[in-house]
């Protein structure tokens, strides 16, 4: 009798399934074998439209890591990364973060997710009580809103309104100076697009009174196109223009504003042009743009802060982005902190950290400061200046003073019905 | 013909007929004895993943096997099926939030609200046939996510409901307990898969077979189609509305992703990967999902790449689901053994 081979799943394929699927289920096993290393658990956005989010958070991330483990690690243990992509879906943030500590054994989290995930991943550690940086979400709610606070949640992100607070001031100097006062704005419409526009203007119309927005623009968040925006705002005919546009919007907007000559016709404050993600990419960089700080070497102007961009330059063949600064904000403050407490353990690094002060290349003065009561940074490097379409693309920058944003930081959450 | 022949031909008829029949007492027999495997399951292991995964299972396979009621049994290929699973989330999150009433309570208020949206909905839709039926309700789903989004003061916009889901405990229950939520998780998929088991072995659910297979027969016979498709339209909106339950109580928020057109291509593909003939292929199609989902990401993060290839594998290669495979296997192994007796 011979046997011939039918079509369809055989038994040994079926087995092999089977197994593969054991496999899978036995993982949380196979992962718990090493104690002596501690894992740091890591979900961000690694495909889709802002990948370069996730991987230059991964890069600013690692350079720290090499250096802390080359040290010896945390407290004596080294320090293992697991970042996985939760593809900038929520639900897909808070089921990475959980496996990662459940799973995977990861005993801190370095959440790297933007907007909404961000606060996917906060409901996890408050589910789980796992120690928690937040490394990339600006907005305020998330550390100033007590509802949200929880002991083991901190952020090493900048903050909304800590930008509002210097651009409105910077952007008042420049208009009384000047006599701009018709204004027009342009923001992506969403969340952080509305949110920092109106702050922006609040603190705006705080310092110079007499400024008055003429004309609003509401482009979508990756829109392609901005003809009739640009146009929108040249029949307008502002003296001074907002936008808090980042990344791919700015410099397409950019590019297309060129065409227009919009840029000989207005003053240009846009809060996200002094990062390299747009400052190396547009292709005519108009002379004079204003521009908040995200990340440039040349300021702080500081010998740390250029060693640090240029070490990152050499290692990834392109410069930090803000997030990178941001991210390597969280494992400078974590091996500090475990300093500090002498032990890794989550809830003892928690403590060391409220209130912690660190050196850091990305201080104003040349510190930065986890401020024990809403467990968020203070103190890093904040400022405006104009821009040059060549390196050093942004030479001057007026520092922000801290001193007075923290005073109107306090002004505003009591509006807010914060405090 | 010999008489023989005959004779089994009738038998295997009465076979088919009676295999036809709605058996409720013994799939109320199969359900529980699922449930009570599934509700074991916490004491054989203590891997936590496992619970997530059943979970995530019970939303997006209620939500996968309310779409194959449209798709597979009514020829109605909705698009926009992630609405009602987002109106769910953002219903039950909204309503623990901001009335604080008991959660048996918010839980049918969402289904009421949903099933109000749904009616509406559905009134405007089913009216349609295929491509126009798939494109009105891609625009409804697009119409709620857009909503969702800019309507800031209620929903929280781009960011989701923050701050968490409040659960008080009721009954003894408490969701805040990840085991609590996971027995309740488990026991409202297996009562909405009996239910909806139900609905597609009644007289009711075959006239829905007929409406897909020939709609003008139907309405001949004297059956109004329109009332037909908009009654499982809205049957389906409210066990897609439970999966987004049990998605916003996993998350412990609700995002406006939720709504958005991804989670009913995602629904889609589940049911390509499980099939749509049987009534348990989207059921394998999302443990198969899942499974798919979280591994690839583990690995690599061109996961879009590897779905890719693995749904042209199925959609090209072996153009059926998985279950549909399974059962036509089955169905020639039987034959065979056939054979061979006689």
């Amino acid at each position: 009798m011979t046997r011939t081979r039918k079509p369809g799943i055989s038994r040994r394929s079926t087995l092999a399934l089977m197994g593969a699927g054991a496999v899978t289920f036995a993982a949380p096993w196979v992962a718990r074998a090493q104690a002596k290393t501690i894992k740091v658990g890591m979900p961000t956005i690694l495909s889709g439209r802002v990948a370069q989010l996730g991987t230059s958070s991964r890069n600013g991330v690692m350079l720290e890591v090499e250096k802390v483990n080359a040290a010896g690690g945390l407290a004596g243990r080294q320090i293992e990364m697991v970042i996985r992509d939760s593809k900038g879906q929520p639900q897909e943030a808070a089921r990475v973060a959980r496996e990662l500590v459940n799973t995977d054994g990861c005993e801190l989290l370095i959440d790297a997710e933007a907007s909404s995930g961000a606060f996917a991943v906060h409901e996890v550690a408050r589910d789980l009580g796992v120690l928690c940086i937040h490394t990339n979400s600006e907005t305020s709610a998330l550390t100033a809103d007590p509802k949200q606070h929880i002991p083991n949640a901190f952020r090493t992100a900048r903050q909304g309104v800590h930008d509002s607070i210097v651009g409105g001031s910077y952007a008042a100097a420049i208009s009384k100076a000047k006599g701009l006062k018709k204004w027009a704005t342009c923001a992506p419409d969403y969340a952080y697009g509305r949110d920092t526009t109106g702050e922006f203007t609040l603190y705006l119309k705080r310092f110079a009174p007499d400024v008055e927005i003429i004309s609003e623009s509401w482009p979508k968040l990756f829109q392609p196109d901005y003809t009739e925006v640009v146009t929108k705002i040249l029949q307008a005919k502002p003296q001074a223009l907002y936008s808090c546009l980042w990344g791919g919007d700015l410099t397409s907007y950019i590019d297309q504003a060129n065409i227009y000559a919009l840029f000989t016709q207005m003053e240009v404050f846009a809060v996200n042009m002094a990062d390299y993600t747009a400052l190396t990419v547009v292709k005519n960089l108009p002379k004079g743009i204003h521009s908040g700080n995200r990340y440039i070497k040349t300021y702080p102007a500081t010998a740390e802060n250029a060693a640090w961009g240029d070490a990152y330059k050499a290692k990834y063949n392109e410069y930090p982005t803000n997030w990178s600064w941001e991210n390597a904000t969280a494992i400078m403050l974590l091996a500090e902190a475990s300093k500090k407490a002498n032990s890794a353990d989550g809830k003892k690094l928690a403590e060391a950290l409220r209130g912690l002060k660190i050196k850091s290349p990305f201080g104003a003065d040349g510190t930065v400061t986890m401020r024990a009561e809403d467990q968020t940074l203070i103190g890093y490097a904040i400022g405006w200046g104009t821009t040059i379409p060549q390196e050093p693309y942004v030479p001057e920058v007026k520092p922000g003073d801290w001193k007075t944003i923290l005073e109107l930081e306090a002004e505003w959450k009591k509006s807010k019905g914060y405090t | 013909m010999t008489e023989l022949q005959a004779e089994q031909a009738s038998k295997v008829l009465d076979n088919s007929v009676t295999q036809a029949k709605p058996r409720p007492n013994r799939d109320a027999l199969i359900a529980l004895a699922v449930f009570v495997v599934l509700a074991l399951l916490p004491m054989l292991t203590s891997s936590k993943f496992l619970l997530d995964f059943v979970i995530r299972c019970a939303a997006y396979g209620l939500f996968a096997t309310s779409l194959n009621l449209l798709v597979g049994y009514t020829g109605l290929t909705s698009f926009g099926h992630g609405m009602f699973f987002g109106l769910g989330a953002y219903g039950f999150g909204l309503m623990m939030q901001k009335t604080g009433v008991a959660v048996p309570v918010a839980f049918v208020a969402t289904l009421a609200i949903t099933f109000v949206v749904a009616l509406v909905i559905g009134a405007i839709c089913v009216r349609l046939k295929e491509i126009y039926f798939a494109f009105v309700t891609l625009a409804f789903q697009m119409l709620i996510h857009s909503t969702i989004l800019s309507w800031v003061s209620l929903t929280g916009g781009d960011q989701g409901l923050r701050g968490g889901i409040p659960r008080p405990p009721f009954l003894g229950i408490d969701l805040s307990n990840h085991l609590h939520l996971y027995i309740v998780s488990c026991a409202l998929l297996v009562i909405g898969l009996f239910l909806m088991h139900q609905i597609a072995q009644s007289p009711f659910g075959y006239t829905l077979r007929m409406i897909r297979d020939n709609a003008t027969r139907a309405s001949f016979i004297g059956i109004d189609v329109w009332r037909a498709k908009l009654t499982i339209f809205v049957l389906a909106a409210l066990f897609a509305s439970t999966g987004g339950i049990i998605m916003a109580l996993f998350v412990s928020g609700a995002y406006p992703e939720f709504a958005y057109w991804t989670i009913s291509g995602e629904g889609i593909f589940i049911n390509m990967l499980g099939g749509v003939t049987t009534f348990l292929g989207p059921m394998v199609g999302t443990a198969l999902f899942l499974i798919l989902n979280d591994t690839v990401t583990r690995v690599t993060e061109y996961h879009g790449i590897v779905l890719g290839i693995v749904i042209l594998f199925f959609a090209i290669g072996l153009r059926k689901g998985l279950m549909d495979f399974v059962i036509e296997w089955y169905a020639q192994r039987r034959e065979r053994s056939g054979e061979r007796a006689s």
